[in-house]
């Protein structure tokens, strides 16, 4: 990494989940408002990641890593802290998908599209590669409520990888569908991972993984920070503490 | 009952002001500030009121003795003044409420509108042509449903009832258009930010771009609706003047008034689960009251069916829209700039109370 531009910059990070909420009319009128419990999921996480780096989070579960990676996609603001991301636009690779469930492909395509920041005709030059890749024929014109969950992984995957954004974020998909498609997404991955002015940030459990890809790792426990730096050091130092 | 409703004509926007000013500064305030401020916004508003009065030639005790509805109007026009008094006095004393702030929200709210606008457009479209998409009978199935409804509607009321007005179909028709429309925003506002848990989970989006996106698709079914709107009047010949062209001004009050309410709903539908069986209820007695087939004004005794007609706002709404299509008489220029300026101030406090909250609704869902 020659340059030294940075890509993602977070200083004093933190999250709050509120717990009860979700509560009924009923609720509402007889009781007093109870102390809300507020559930600090991340805090006080400060790092930088520089343009082309890729930086692995990895953390035991409940440890705020996906928490870390939506705030950084924007579906939510941190509580305080701020983060900083130089206008790189970002898009957020995850389980779980989505879409519209009664529209169909193509047009989930579209608005998914609209919504990374894409505009119409950019989306449109780039529909015949996301069809293609996606393998998923002429349900491509179905609702997606009819597709098999395989389909519907293949169809996010193909949207994310296809529709290039600066910064990449993946929670835990590094492989999605059928064998061969396994591969083909895991080698498109690598080969989007591996673009020098792209950023990304992957978010595993997979310690091969991480080693191989990332120049970096963070290790996040109990949503706080506890050690950030070369990949094989912070992993080992994990694995040590996991096996406790 | 006379003294009641001078008493609520005078408190209730100083209350509505205090609500509104602790309102901005989140809640915060203990009972004496509370006290002090009901006070001078209260005042404030009051006087703004009585200014308003006394500029109209009202002067005195004038004040008590103008009609029931002038009453009421002006309770209206106190609570848009109670708006803009609590917003000031909140930047004035309040360290939290700052005119950056202000600024910022209101630049982030069109920034977000230009947006997103396509988005919004693209969604709509979309959700319209799935609609269709296994239906045999394809975009007939728009123009067929308010017809037959409006059949159903001309025989009960028409015939069962003896409710008839002159163009009665017509007169069903157009106010069955704007009431689905009302009612259809309200019933999806609740619980459309659960609907959409899978893409805002994923990635940002100003949430009321949601709801905007689906008073489109509505939008475009009373559109519809208001194209055999015009072919019955063809067939009717219905006499024309140019006061139809107020059907634009009150189209547009009446989109604002909706997106207002609608938003304010939403925002309480995240957290209230059952929130959309109360307003199941409310809108049912509403679409009574609202005389989506038969005329408010007309069938409910004195004084009452003229002071729900003006002040039930739907009712507003639509009563106006058939005079100016149907009868060619104008609104009421000063009720529907009310109006107007009320639905105003229920947008922006719609749009804030989402902003401020929005961050929240993925965590909650």
């Amino acid at each position: 990494m020659g340059n030294n531009e940075i890509a993602i910059e977070a200083k004093n990070v933190c999250i709050n989940y509120r717990i009860m909420k979700n509560v009924t009319v009923q609720h509402n009128l007889f009781k007093k408002h109870t102390q809300e419990d507020v559930f600090e999921a991340v805090r006080d996480v400060s790092f930088t990641v520089e343009k082309g780096g890729i930086l692995g989070i990895i953390g035991k579960n409940g440890s705020g890593k996906s928490t870390l990676l939506r705030a950084i996609a924007g579906v939510f603001s941190p509580n305080s802290g701020s983060i900083d991301l130089k206008g790189h636009t970002v898009s957020l690779m995850a389980l779980g998908v989505g879409f519209k469930d009664n529209l169909t492909g193509r047009d989930n395509i579209s608005l998914s599209g609209m919504l990374l920041g894409f505009s119409e005709k950019q989306i449109q030059e780039k529909m015949q590669e996301i069809i293609d890749f996606a393998e998923i024929g002429e349900f491509i014109d179905r609702p997606v409520r009819t597709y098999s969950s395989g389909m519907h992984s293949k169809l996010a995957f193909a949207i994310t990888a296809m529709l290039e954004t600066d910064i990449m974020l993946v929670d835990e998909v590094l492989s999605v569908g059928d064998e061969r498609f396994k591969k083909k997404s895991l080698n498109k991955m690598k080969e989007l991972i591996n673009d020098k002015s792209r950023t990304v940030i992957i978010v595993s459990h997979s310690i091969d993984t991480l080693k191989e890809l990332c120049d970096r790792v963070m290790w996040l426990h109990d949503g706080e920070m506890k050690e950030i730096g070369e990949p094989k050091e912070v992993l080992e130092h994990y694995v040590d503490f996991m096996n406790q | 009952m006379e003294l009641l409703l001078n008493c609520a004509m005078l408190l209730v926007p100083p209350i509505f002001a205090l609500f509104l000013h602790n309102y901005f500064c989140h809640g915060k305030m203990s009972s004496a500030k509370k006290f002090v401020y009901f006070i001078v916004d209260g005042g404030v508003t009051d006087i703004l009121m009585y200014v308003l009065l006394w500029v109209r030639n009202i002067r005195g005790n004038g004040i008590l003795r103008i009609t029931v509805s002038h009453k009421l109007e002006l309770m209206l026009i106190g609570c848009v003044f109670a708006f803009f008094v609590a917003l000031c006095s909140a930047l004035i004393v309040e360290e939290d409420v700052t005119v950056d702030k202000l600024s910022m929200y209101l630049k982030r709210f069109a920034n977000d509108l230009k947006k997103y606008f396509k988005y919004a457009i693209r969604s709509a479209k979309s959700d319209l042509r799935s609609e269709v998409a296994n239906a045999y009978l394809d975009w007939l199935w728009w123009l067929i449903e308010p017809f037959c409804m409006m059949l159903i509607y001309t025989l009960i009321f028409g015939v069962v009832f003896n409710a008839s007005e002159e163009y009665f179909p017509i007169f069903i028709f157009s106010g069955l258009a704007m009431w689905s429309f009302f009612s259809r925003g309200l019933n999806v506002s609740v619980n459309i930010v659960r609907n959409n848990k899978s893409i805002i989970s994923r990635v940002y989006l100003p949430k009321f771009i949601l709801y905007f996106a689906r008073m489109l698709v509505n939008g475009f079914k009373m559109l519809v609706s208001f194209g055999i709107v015009v072919v019955m009047m063809l067939i009717y010949r219905v006499p024309l003047s140019f006061k139809v062209l107020y059907i634009i001004p009150i189209m547009i009050v009446f989109f604002l008034f909706t997106f207002g309410l609608g938003s304010i709903l939403m925002h309480f539908g995240v957290y209230v689960n059952d929130l959309s069986y109360i307003i199941g209820i409310v809108l049912s007695m509403l679409m009574y009251f609202t005389g989506t087939f038969y005329s408010v004004g007309k069938r409910i005794p004195e004084p009452f069916g003229e002071l729900l007609e003006q002040f039930n706002p739907v009712a507003y709404f639509i009563a106006s829209m058939r005079n100016a299509l149907l009868y060619c008489k104008g609104p009421q220029l000063d009720l529907l700039l009310t109006w107007g300026m009320a639905s105003v101030v229920l947008a922006a406090i719609g749009v804030y109370t989402v902003y401020r909250n929005e961050n929240a609704y993925v965590k909650v869902i």
